[in-house]
């Protein structure tokens, strides 16, 4: 296995950034954002995240708001994107992208932006050194560190990082670059699993005030038409905050305007928080209730999903807890559905 | 990579109005659009938006699309300003389609309420051109007024066909009209089918269909033999888009026809 010192590691981002657009980890008050390296000024060293950043991947290869069609037809197809280098993602960041890869990728129905960014972006993933009081990967079956999806993967030791290439990507650029590597001290391989199952604990030990044991997809559809919901989303306001922060949620707006001689079709953003979500021509709207809404939520993630997709589009990120106003935390609110613990009023710790 | 978002241009050829709020747009697409009964498409106003129908032309015309749309909101009113020679745009076909190999063999009850024969005809025009296919046809439809009733021209060449019976009802009376009166369900009593063996598909308001459905079950068919058309917002028609499930079944890709079994038992799923 190979090591990169941090210098080193800034130096391969600034050669990245010669050919390719380079978001790095950067601070935005006290969070961590990502945003585009500046190829004109690059930094001395490469910011680290200890665990995810504050804001989901899904921003970069599916933005909030993008153009998809546009008519009448443009005669040539769109550009290529740019190649684009992502530092800074972590496990968790990376099953979440396997979740939208089922959905955008893996099967019939292709959504070309995804393909094209998914393809065009080299991925340098790293090991969570730390987690948020919001982590909770190891809750849903997950570890503080990539196992797949990325081209090279750091591991902070001693000064530098391990680095381990995921994909034949990864391997070339490693290869191109010997340069800058050299080789891991001996024993590092065994420092770095002593150290990933140290932070691993850490995050169960985090989390053994929320005990499940049932299987989510259970203890969530076993409450269909239960008042449960209206006790759990007491406190939400349907700001959609933990839409926009979660890095699986998805539902998408099709919003079509004039635009020149021509009109374009828009991609936006949409919560299944907002009363109008589900809204019909003639007015007829499914899920009217908050408490509908807030069921359909947890239903898509731990019963609807896993059945159209296979797995749980909940990653264990902790965004959602981090962003909710009325301080709602999934752990809590699986724990309480496994539990079917109903409150006779609103918990007194929400001021 | 094809772009699955970006719509096909169709030239309407003809506008024919049905009932003051309903109109039948012919349309002839850019290339032919192959379909199956029940499947549906986007048509799709350039800068206004997408809604979806489902033909109600036979499938075995795909360069030739028939879509039957009443005006209920943006979408729909910007449609019904459509002259013959615009251009729209249309996106799919979508979702899985009648059923219509159970079919085969088997008595058909078809169920419409208002605009909700629409794609039923689709359906009717398959098995017509089937001989003999489905063992029955026996068409029940419903409309609030006599001036609301779709498709009034066809329903004596309908009922001329060998193993066809063609029955519509009205709301309530009204002057001049001398046939049922009464909601769709009342056409469901006494059928002369054998519920155990027949198959029923029903569209319409989602109301109607839940009292169809009960009814149905209420007289002997097995709620697997019952199909619905659900009503609900269908956009991206992948299944991705977040907002026409039922349950974990996306209407858009796995619907919009399910069985009454499919539905009876998921929360919120007839309203």
């Amino acid at each position: 296995m190979k090591r990169i010192a941090a210098p080193a590691l800034a130096r391969l981002a600034a050669e990245l950034a010669r050919t390719h657009d380079v978001f790095v980890p950067l601070a935005a008050g006290d969070r961590l954002v990502l945003g585009r390296l500046d190829p004109a000024a690059p930094p001395a060293a490469i910011p680290w995240n200890p665990w995810r950043l504050s804001e989901p991947l899904k921003s970069i290869w599916f933005p909030p708001g993008r153009v998809l069609a546009r008519w009448p037809r443009p005669a040539a197809p769109p550009a290529p994107p740019r190649p684009r280098a992502l530092f800074g993602a972590k496990g968790c960041d990376l099953r979440a992208v396997s979740c939208l890869d089922r959905v955008l990728r893996d099967h019939e129905f292709r959504d070309p932006g995804w393909c094209a960014a998914r393809e065009s972006t080299l991925v340098v993933a790293g090991d969570c050194t730390g987690a948020a009081d919001s982590c909770f990967c190891t809750m849903m079956g997950d570890l503080p560190h990539p196992r797949d999806l990325f081209d090279l993967c750091l591991s902070p030791l001693e000064g530098g990082f391990l680095v381990e290439a995921g994909t034949e990507r990864g391997e070339r650029l490693l290869a191109g670059h010997g340069d800058l590597l050299e080789e891991a001290p001996p024993g590092a391989a065994e420092r770095r699993a002593e150290a990933r199952e140290a932070l691993a604990a850490r995050v169960r030990k985090g989390n053994e005030r929320f005990p499940v044991r049932d299987p989510f997809e259970k203890s969530v559809a076993k409450h269909e038409g239960t008042a449960i919901w209206g006790a759990l989303a007491a406190t939400c306001v349907e700001c959609n905050a933990c839409n926009i922060a979660c890095p699986t949620c998805h539902c998408f707006l099709l919003h079509d305007l004039p635009a020149g001689e021509g009109a374009a079709r828009l991609r936006l953003w949409d919560s299944c928080f907002h009363a109008g979500h589900a809204r019909m021509a003639g007015g007829l709207t499914p899920r009217l209730q908050l408490t509908e809404r807030f069921r359909n939520h947890y239903h898509h993630k731990f019963v609807s999903f896993p059945r159209n997709w296979g797995v749980t589009a909940c990653t264990g990120c902790g965004r959602c807890v981090e962003a909710c106003m009325g301080r709602i935390d999934k752990r809590e609110c699986l724990h309480r559905l496994e539990t079917r613990w109903i409150p006779s009023e609103v918990p007194a710790e929400v001021d | 990579m094809g772009n699955d978002f970006e719509p096909l241009p169709a030239r309407v050829e003809e506008v024919v109005v049905e009932t003051p709020t309903i109109r039948t747009f012919v349309l002839r697409p850019a290339a032919p659009v192959p379909f199956r009964a029940g499947q549906f498409l986007q048509l799709y106003v350039p800068g206004v938006g997408e809604a979806p129908f489902t033909p109600s032309s036979s499938p075995s015309e795909p360069e030739r699309l028939e879509i039957t749309v009443l005006r209920a909101g943006r979408v729909t009113a910007a449609l019904h300003a459509l002259r013959a020679g615009e251009e729209i745009g249309v996106r799919g076909p979508f979702g899985r389609g009648y059923p219509l190999a159970r079919l085969e063999g088997r008595e058909v009850v078809v169920v419409g309420g208002g605009v909700g024969l629409a794609p039923l005809r689709s359906l009717l025009h398959a098995l017509f051109e089937r001989p003999g296919f489905a063992r029955r046809v026996s068409i029940k439809y419903g409309a609030r007024a006599p001036g609301e009733l779709c498709f009034r021209r066809q329903y004596a060449d309908w009922a001329a066909r060998p193993g066809v019976d063609f029955t519509a009802t009205i709301d309530r009376p009204a002057e001049g009209w001398t046939g049922r009166v009464g909601l769709v369900t009342t056409l469901l009593d006494g059928m002369d089918v054998d519920p155990r063996t027949a198959c029923a598909l029903s569209c319409g308001p989602e109301v109607m269909l839940r009292f169809v459905a009960r009814k149905l079950v209420d007289v002997g068919f097995p709620a697997e033999s019952v199909f619905l058309s659900m009503n609900r917002n269908m956009s991206c028609g992948m299944g991705i888009c977040g907002r026409c499930n039922v349950g974990s079944v996306f209407l858009c890709r796995d619907g919009p026809d399910l069985s009454y079994a499919e539905v009876r038992h998921v929360p919120y799923a007839l309203g």
